[in-house]
């Protein structure tokens, strides 16, 4: 009996790309769950940091404290708006090298939304905070 | 006139289908950061002027029960935050490679948070103090 050659069926060798759709999605569901758009948003602090005792040293260098309820500048107390005025007037965007530098001293049960309220306002003004410990350690 | 046989659903094209996923995963690719922080709920504090930033790789967080853990893993206190940022950050030598996220819960105390933050800066790294932007300009 005589057989018929079978005819080579059209796009026979081709990759199959069926399941290529079901990839993508796998692919793109996965990287929707992944992917976060909003990028953070905070302040870069390059902080020095010292004990007080060197910090004593340097009388010129504004210090704020945040105590429980109060603020007190220079060892003055001060309204929050207050210390704000004190600052912007201080004009430390145009100062140079440590004249930038304030100390941010806090004492009592402080939490950290002052702190960073008052850590932000001090960057927004152009300064550089330095943090004070109580105790001696390294020094940057 | 060419009609469609009675009964007969009209066949949507998705031949196309695969190109434009392909797209969407190009996109999302090119956009994505994976996450990196913790999954812990963090009431970050709240300041006017704060500037969009890209993440470190270095990732510092505080919770509201006062755990303080370093890339995902809590940390014993202080010592070791400044023991492991120094570790990871040895072979950085340029300002954004010393980048630390600082992640605190507002309501954090003092106490807790200032011994880390101190810590950073003697373990060699820019502290990047993450919080939310209010809409009020100071």
């Amino acid at each position: 009996m005589y057989k018929f050659p079978k005819k080579k069926m059209l796009g026979q060798d081709a990759i199959p790309t069926t399941s290529l759709a079901d990839m993508m999605f796998l692919l793109l569901i996965f990287f929707i769950m992944t992917t976060t758009l909003s990028r953070v948003t905070g302040i870069v602090s390059d902080m020095p940091s010292g004990t007080k005792a060197e910090q004593a040293q340097s009388e010129k260098t504004p210090m704020i404290s945040l105590h429980d309820n109060k603020i007190t500048v220079n060892d003055q107390e001060m309204s929050r708006e207050g210390m704000e005025r004190y600052l912007r007037g201080l004009n430390l965007a145009q100062r140079s090298g440590n004249a930038k530098v304030v100390i941010l001293a806090t004492e009592g049960d402080v939490n950290y939304q002052d702190y960073y309220q008052t850590m932000a306002f001090i960057q927004t003004c152009g300064g550089i905070v330095a943090i004070e410990s109580e105790e001696g350690g390294p020094t940057k | 006139m060419n009609r469609l046989p009675k009964h007969e659903l009209p066949i949507i094209p998705t031949a196309n289908l695969v190109d434009i996923a392909i797209l969407l995963i190009i996109f999302y690719m090119a956009c994505s950061n994976f996450v990196s922080q913790q999954n812990a709920a963090l009431n970050l504090p709240k300041a006017a002027g704060l500037e969009q930033l890209s993440e470190p790789l270095v990732l510092v967080t505080i919770d509201s029960q006062d755990t303080i853990s370093l890339q995902g893993r809590t940390v014993a206190g202080a010592a070791e935050v400044e023991s492991s940022v120094t570790e990871l950050l040895k072979d950085k030598t340029t300002d954004e490679m010393r980048h630390v996220m600082f992640r605190c819960d507002a309501a954090v105390k003092r106490t807790v948070f200032e011994p880390v933050l101190n810590a950073i800066v003697q373990g060699g790294g820019i502290v990047v103090a993450v919080g939310d932007k209010t809409a009020d300009a100071q």
